[in-house]
């Protein structure tokens, strides 16, 4: 069964490779691609890697140069609205599908879905069936290619779980489960859990507990939420019960990570990013952690939100030769090589699947995580979200938590807000 | 004749003239000009005269972040200016080596990246275990989310921005305070005057020029209030302003709209209205001083 994936994966690789370089052939001239990378990707290992990716697309398409540059999220966004503008876009660059909306709106993103169907079908199947969706807002449209992105997953301090006297041997399996162990944490006199109002996905992700993508997120169509009046109300009365429990911090702040790491805070719902912080606490301080699945409210359903990190190709004359290129990075043998060397999942489906990639625990528990998980605000590439949808969510969150609002008067309250927020 | 006899005047300002031009003149017209289009920075824009002006004065946002730029205005700057002032009579007190170390780890804070003085506040700030909580956990008071309670947030930022501006202040102060000849002092110690009336009928009134430019200068940064409460709330273009947008101001809410939500018009809309209200602050605060000067 492996043998025979690993051949048709290989023969994937092979035919999408054929099929870039004989389009490469054409490229006779000089031509200069700028590259536009999350900040992160741009140091230390991945930089190595990419700059190893770009050394090969390169010598396969002789007098094509590709500069790379990192930038952080909201750079990414200014810089590509900015090039928009002024005429001087990256031709291949990275951001989030949540922003994608306004990168089409300012003519940022190329139509891609021409040359995506002009590749073999194999390349086509490698990639998560989800996470592409996310690119087409229409049939005929494909904004981007998926690359990076996360479930997000539940990791454990199991000192703090064992110090409560919680068996750590199997993780919580209902949400009842797992709020028994946070009142269990904080009798022991520590902080089950951060506080989860505080950030939008962190919401998101105690919503997807109860709900999923199907009342989540947005109806374009008549600019209404899709958020479930009952199921809300629900989510906020998980917030009330877990106000006494958290430890006032938010799911992405320092202090949460700290407390993690000290032995203070038991639970932290987050995305995979926060791993590397945490393996290195492991052998220097003696963290003792292991992540899960978010539990949700029956057996078998889990919470958490998925996301993914696209690769964008800017309209132009160097269009052709930097889908190329997204098409090279984004092809399976490159991703598996990126998810092994950062133990992070990816859109690439056939890539998450190589037994040696899949081996990895971080990307298995992934995996399973991203399958399960709720899309943070789709539908994508549709309309840009106004600024006052994220803060309306953590406004009512936040205030029922604090007894402003029993969780139905918030619950109603908040979805009539953002209806008046996408309206406006 | 007289424009040949200039020339070389006009030459030597030329480079100056033209980077104004280029650099400041040029964005604040074009500006006006997109103020009046509905424009999302790459497609033609379409002419919709006051529309965008409608919209910004119209809308909840606006209002909020003018609420609270009038508050952080109101306080920060008054306060902010005492913190130096003190600061700079203190270091003045000094001389030698204590002197400068004093005036160095004053002005440390002016030096820090945003960014890096944010987080040590976000740790100082954090509810329960945070330096601030900690303290108050010693006085038997209960822990404060100071960056999510909005009864706090404004205060908090505040904090933050005094402690980080009242060095740069404090070195201005103190040049003043080096150029008031020392006879006065002199003078008034044998007329029997205490420290506190030396600084009430010397001290003050000499510095006058000085904090009118400090106050000033304070006045036109406070409006144009970005970085901290961006950092501080953790903000991004999908959302920003903090919990109920206590801490929403100004170029935060133009920012999102020209980044977030791809509104340039919007946003040049707000810039001008915002460009304007500094313009007319600051022909005030000039206005008042010639006022005074000539009575």
């Amino acid at each position: 069964m492996h043998t025979m994936n690993k051949l048709r994966a290989s023969i994937a690789g092979a035919s999408a490779l054929v099929a870039l370089g004989a389009a490469g052939a054409a490229v006779a001239q000089d031509v200069t691609l700028e590259y536009w990378v999350y900040s992160d990707f741009a140091q230390g290992d991945a930089l190595a890697l990419q700059q190893e990716f770009i050394k090969e697309f390169t010598e396969q398409h002789p007098g094509v140069t590709i500069n790379i540059t990192g930038k952080g999220d909201d750079d990414l966004t200014a810089g590509q609205v900015a090039g928009a503008a002024s005429g001087d876009l990256p031709d291949v660059f990275m951001n989030a599908q949540s922003v994608g909306a306004q990168l089409v709106e300012v003519g940022a993103l190329s139509n891609l879905y021409d040359q995506w169907m002009a590749m073999p079908q194999e390349f086509r199947d490698q990639f998560d069936e989800s996470a592409l969706a996310g690119c087409m807002p229409k049939p005929d449209e494909l904004y981007c290619l998926p690359y990076t992105g996360f479930g997000s997953l539940l990791f454990r301090n199991l000192t703090v779980l064992e110090k409560a006297g919680i068996d750590t041997s199997t993780p919580p399996a209902t949400w009842d489960d797992w709020f028994a162990q946070m009142q269990q944490v904080k009798d022991a006199g520590m902080y089950a859990i951060p506080d989860e109002t505080l950030v939008f996905n962190s919401i998101a992700e105690i919503y997807a507990t109860s709900g999923d993508s199907s009342t989540w997120g947005f109806n374009w169509e008549d600019r209404t939420t899709r958020i479930d009046p009952e199921i809300m109300t629900r989510v906020l009365q998980k917030f009330v019960d877990m106000a006494p429990l958290n430890s006032g911090t938010s799911r992405n702040d320092q202090a949460t990570k700290d407390l993690f790491i000290s032995d203070q805070l038991a639970f932290h719902t987050v995305g995979p990013w926060v791993n590397p912080t945490y393996e290195e606490a492991a052998q220097n301080s003696g963290l003792k952690y292991d992540f899960v699945l978010i539990p949700g409210d029956e057996a078998g359903k889990t919470g958490g939100i998925r996301s993914y990190e696209m690769i964008g190709v800017a309209p132009g004359e160097n269009q052709q030769i930097a889908f190329e290129f997204a098409a090279f990075i984004t092809e399976k043998a490159q991703m598996a090589r990126w998810a092994t060397l950062l133990a992070r999942y990816n859109a690439n489906a056939a890539a998450m699947a190589d037994p040696e990639v899949a081996a990895l625990p971080l990307i298995k528990v992934s995996v399973d995580a991203a399958r399960g998980a709720m899309d943070v605000a789709a539908p994508y590439f549709v309309d840009s979200v106004p600024s006052c949808y994220n803060s309306v969510v953590i406004d009512y969150a936040s205030a029922t938590a604090d007894g402003e609002y029993t969780p139905e008067e918030g619950a109603k309250e908040m979805i009539a807000e953002l209806n008046d927020c996408l309206a406006e | 004749m007289s424009f040949r006899r200039y020339l070389p005047h006009y030459l030597m300002i030329a480079p100056f003239m033209i980077l104004f031009a280029a650099f400041f003149l040029y964005p604040i017209l074009s500006g006006f000009y997109y103020s009046f289009h509905d424009w999302n920075g790459v497609q033609t824009p379409e002419y919709i005269g006051l529309g965008n002006y409608e919209k910004v004065l119209g809308s909840r946002d606006f209002s909020r972040a003018m609420t609270n730029l009038l508050w952080y205005i109101a306080l920060t700057v008054p306060l902010g200016i005492l913190a130096a002032l003190g600061l700079a009579l203190l270091v003045d007190s000094f001389t030698g080596r204590w002197a400068n170390f004093f005036r160095n780890a004053f002005f440390l804070p002016v030096v820090l990246p945003a960014f890096l003085a944010a987080t040590i506040w976000r740790w100082i700030y954090a509810p329960n275990f945070g330096l601030l909580n900690v303290v108050l956990g010693w006085l038997g008071m209960p822990s404060v989310n100071f960056l999510n309670d909005t009864g706090t947030m404004l205060y908090a930022l505040i904090a933050v921005d005094i402690w980080v501006s009242a060095g740069f202040n404090m070195v201005i102060i103190l040049a003043g305070l080096k150029n008031i000849p020392s006879e006065l002092y002199e003078a008034a110690r044998l007329d029997g005057a205490n420290k506190w009336q030396q600084i009430v009928h010397i001290t003050l009134p000499m510095l006058g020029p000085v904090l009118f430019f400090v106050f000033t200068y304070g006045l036109i940064s406070a409006m144009q209030v970005f970085d901290k409460p961006w950092l501080l709330t953790g903000s991004s273009f999908a959302s920003y302003g903090g919990r109920r947008n206590a801490l929403l101001f100004p170029v935060m809410d133009m920012m999102g709209r020209a980044f977030g939500g791809v509104k340039f018009g919007e946003a040049a809309a707000y810039g001008f209205l915002l460009t304007v209200a500094i313009v007319a602050v600051t022909a005030v605060m000039f206005g008042l001083r010639t006022w005074r000067e000539r009575r």
